[in-house]
């Protein structure tokens, strides 16, 4: 139910509020504009999550050093202690704390292609929204019904939504402070000469 | 302007190295700019001057011309209007004495039939696409350029309708820059159809007491953030207190107006609880650069001075399936917009599972722009 309207009476269309039309009227809209073309150009895959099916951006042709296992050929505890050259020196874990996550928390250790969950289930990276629903259960049900996150496209059919780490940085997932882009130097001048309301 | 001729005199363009300009060469059309003439100055003449001083181009420039950026004096207004006259006529069909040369003859035909056009609510599909292209030719006329202008009509099973995170919200304020690029706002005024109030938390909703237009880091400790922008309510009370009908709701919920149609009398705006809608007090400038050629009749094609304003949910883009521009940029995903009428659109997700609540509902608008929390 939407919420409840106490509009006016005073109303010349057929219907009390714009909940009791969205009620009467409301049926899977068939029209004839889709995000087809939009969309055209994303390489994307389809997920179903509990009622919902939906589209996702593809990972992992996204990932500029994928497959993971053309260097890592050995598992990671083979590769331990050994000095080699480091790699991934750009990537500074911020992501809960220390106690809580390391790499291998998300990362499989034994198949560097996947993630896993905290059970050790092998998760593709295409799917990682799974190993972030993990922690993040409120944020995945609303991103499941699309309360929380972005379209990639436009609002018609089919729907296309950002997955978690197109938007967050896995490693360091909160966003951080930064200035406005915007400042109106008019309004500005307007307030100093007392003019705004 | 101190030409010895009489103002109202016809002159039928035979005078072809005659600059038509109503300003001097320098661009301005105040009298100070004429450094030629260095003589005392007679009484009529001082008079026209002081005219001049005192209003300027608004003597000479009425919105359609504003809108277009001719320079034109009353009697190149003249010349064209009578030119236009004889072809509507059909008195001079092959005469080219009259007007300078064909793109003149066009322009006037064109600024003929965009004088006398109807409101574009009770146009025709055709007369619609009429207009559209006369636009488009001439702003091609005027500045050598092309844009494209659609005039999409509501689609069937479409209500738009737009929801706003206020925890997701962190002031940045992408959105408001992203709409007005969008929409080819005034950059003189700096017109902004969308406002970010920076509330302090534990204080309510309290729009007196909060800023937007702040400008330091955000988001600000112990702040949140709430936009607000035309929320295209079920039941417009800007609507009805039109005089003219210029501005309506359209089948798909949005209110729009019609630039041409719209007098300028601002009732609308005192009528809006939200202060959704703007007024261009002075000719809205877009730089040629910046202009978003991709226009839709009741969305962002340029506006004129003294006319209304506000946001159309980006009408140019929402109806060809697209999310408005402030949807697009914001970088938190606090803002959400869809169709009402589809069960299976997130827009109807959100208002079925999170707790929404609109501003003022107790006033009976009926808003489509909601608010919720996670």
């Amino acid at each position: 139910m939407l919420i409840l309207v106490l509009s006016s009476c005073k109303k010349e269309g057929e219907y009390h509020s714009v909940s009791d039309k969205v009620e009467a009227e409301g049926k899977p809209y068939h029209g004839k504009l889709t995000s087809d073309e939009l969309l055209a150009g994303t390489e994307l895959i389809e997920i179903t999550e509990g009622e919902h099916t939906f589209l996702i951006p593809e990972r992992e042709g996204q990932i500029k050093s994928f497959a993971c296992i053309e260097c890592h050929i050995k598992p990671l505890s083979n590769m331990k202690g050994l000095n080699e050259k480091k790699a991934h020196w750009d990537i500074q874990l911020n992501h809960a704390n220390g106690e809580i996550m390391n790499c291998i928390t998300c990362h499989n250790a034994d198949d560097m292609n996947s993630l896993n969950t905290l059970t050790g289930k092998n998760i593709n990276i295409n799917l990682s929204h799974k190993v972030c629903a993990q922690c993040h259960s409120s944020q995945f049900e609303d991103w499941k019904g699309g309360a929380h996150g972005k379209k990639v496209a436009g609002w018609a059919p089919p729907r296309a939504s950002m997955t978690c780490v197109n938007c967050h940085n896995p490693h360091d997932p909160s966003f951080d402070t930064r200035w406005p882009v915007q400042f109106n130097t008019q309004k500005a001048i307007e307030r100093e000469e007392g003019l705004d309301h | 302007m101190s030409e010895s001729k009489k103002r109202y005199s016809l002159d039928l363009g035979l005078n072809k190295n005659e600059v038509t300009s109503g300003s001097c060469g320098c661009g301005k059309s105040q009298g100070s700019c004429n450094s030629h003439k260095e003589e005392e100055l007679s009484p009529d003449e001082f008079y026209e001057a002081a005219i001049n001083a005192s209003i300027g181009e608004e003597r000479h420039r009425d919105g359609f011309e504003q809108v277009f950026d001719v320079k034109m004096d009353r009697r190149t207004a003249f010349k064209k209007l009578t030119a236009s006259l004889l072809i509507g006529a059909g008195a001079i069909s092959s005469c080219t004495s009259v007007v300078k040369d064909a793109d003149s003859k066009e322009k006037a035909q064109i600024d003929w039939e965009e004088q006398f056009k109807g409101n574009y609510k009770l146009m025709t599909d055709e007369e619609k696409e009429g207009t559209i292209n006369r636009l488009m030719r001439s702003y091609e006329l005027r500045t050598g350029n092309n844009i494209s202008m659609t005039a999409e009509n509501a689609e069937d099973d479409v209500l738009f309708g737009y929801a706003f995170n206020i925890s997701k919200c962190q002031g940045y304020m992408n959105c408001v820059s992203a709409c007005v690029e969008e929409n080819n706002q005034d950059r003189n005024s700096e017109m902004q159809y969308i406002r970010i109030h920076e509330m302090k938390d534990g204080k309510g909703l309290k729009f007196d007491e909060a800023d937007d237009n702040y400008y330091h880091e955000v988001p600000a400790k112990d702040h949140f953030y709430m936009g607000t922008q035309c929320f295209h309510c079920d039941n417009p009370p800007c609507v009805e207190v039109c005089p003219v009908q210029a501005t309506w709701k359209e089948k798909d919920g949005l209110v729009v107006i019609d630039y041409d149609w719209c007098v300028g009398c601002r009732y609308c705006m005192a009528a809006c609880p939200y202060d959704g809608r703007r007024f261009n007090w002075g000719k809205p400038e877009v730089p040629e650069a910046e202009v978003n050629k991709n226009q839709h009749y009741l969305g962002n094609r340029l506006r004129k001075k003294g006319v209304m304003e506000k946001c159309t949910f980006c009408v140019q883009r929402s109806r060809k399936g697209k999310n408005p521009a402030c949807v697009e940029a914001c970088p938190t995903g606090a803002r959400i917009f869809g169709n009402l009428l589809d069960p299976k659109s997130t827009i109807r997700w959100v208002l079925e599972n999170k707790k929404v609540f609109r501003l003022k509902e107790d006033l009976g608008t009926d808003p489509k722009f909601w608010y919720f929390m996670d």
